[in-house]
């Protein structure tokens, strides 16, 4: 089966994703999606905090080496060091693939979505759904 | 129009480039001078990719002195990066008028020294700073641009010429 669809019912091993970002952030959206999603396991957090380029692509590459099935880098923003130094060390690891721009939606979707996708299908629908989550309300609902 | 932005920034493209400065400034080009970046179309590609918005031209030191004048008459600001005090140093021998050099970002390595969080040098960093000052250069520690700059013989003396 290709890696990039819907495995069902763990079927292919989870994939694996690492959360990296400025300062704390990916530890504390990590802390804010277990007070909704519950204990999680699995994922690891990284900070660029006081890493110089190469430090922080190394320091990505040494993380995601044993992914052979591929997995996701989830990062802040495009064109940060975290995304640049992720695509770095994604590459040639196969289907290792980065998604910028991540928040709680997105991160909740990925640990409820984690064992029933592979890292390319899965990375779309996190997409779409960080997208999703970002809406306008305003005035009073019907 | 002329430059906008001269800085030394280990991290060459990344947040505090295109978002804080690149956000304020808004560069139409982004010239990264770099020998190892320049020979690999791989490391082009993706700086090229990070600046949405703004040309990125990913260099080496003889391209950019050459294309130095050139730039100066260009439509459009620019920010010139490089990744150490090295580099900064040999394209101001090799022509390239710097009047003023950001010192945004200089990481830890082992035999540097703190300057302040996010500046770390040697001696050797230390004795390029001098000789930047000698001919000129200012050099000023600013990371974003809300930080107040700061010249960097007031904030590590032994940078200062003698």
């Amino acid at each position: 089966m290709s890696s990039g669809a819907k495995t069902g019912w763990g079927l292919v091993p989870r994939t694996p994703a690492l959360l990296v970002t400025h300062s704390d952030l990916a530890d504390a959206l990590l802390r804010a999606a277990e007070k909704v999603y519950g204990a999680v396991e699995g994922v690891e957090v990284m900070s660029n905090e006081g890493l110089s380029r190469e430090e922080l692509e190394q320091a990505i590459g040494r993380r995601v080496a044993d992914w052979h099935e591929g997995g996701l880098v989830l990062t802040d923003f495009w064109g940060g060091s975290c995304h640049l130094c992720g695509v770095a060390a994604a590459r040639g690891h196969g289907d290792v693939v980065v998604v910028t721009g991540i928040n709680l939606p997105l991160l909740l979707d990925y640990l409820h979505n984690r064992d029933e996708y592979g890292p390319l299908a899965l990375a779309d629908r996190l997409i779409r759904r960080g997208r999703d989550s970002i809406r306008l309300h305003h005035g009073q609902t019907a | 129009m002329s430059w906008l932005l001269q800085r030394v920034d280990d991290r060459l493209i990344h947040g505090q480039v295109v978002v804080a400065w690149g956000g304020r400034l808004h560069p139409a080009r982004i010239w990264v001078v770099d020998e190892r970046a320049a020979s690999d179309p791989w490391e082009k590609d993706l700086l090229a990719s990070a600046a949405p918005g703004a040309e990125v031209r990913v260099v080496t030191v003889a391209t950019m002195a050459a294309a130095w004048r050139g730039e100066a008459e260009a439509p459009g600001g620019a920010f010139l990066l490089v990744r150490d005090l090295g580099v900064a140093l040999t394209l101001v021998e090799a022509g390239a008028a710097i009047e003023r050099l950001n010192l945004g970002g200089l990481h830890y390595a082992p035999g540097k020294t703190k300057v302040n969080e996010y500046i770390y040098l040697d001696e050797a960093d230390r004795a390029r700073a001098r000789a930047l000052l000698a001919r000129g250069v200012a050099l000023e520690v600013q990371d974003v641009p809300g930080a107040r700059p700061e010249p960097l013989a007031a904030l590590d003396p032994a940078s200062a010429p003698a």
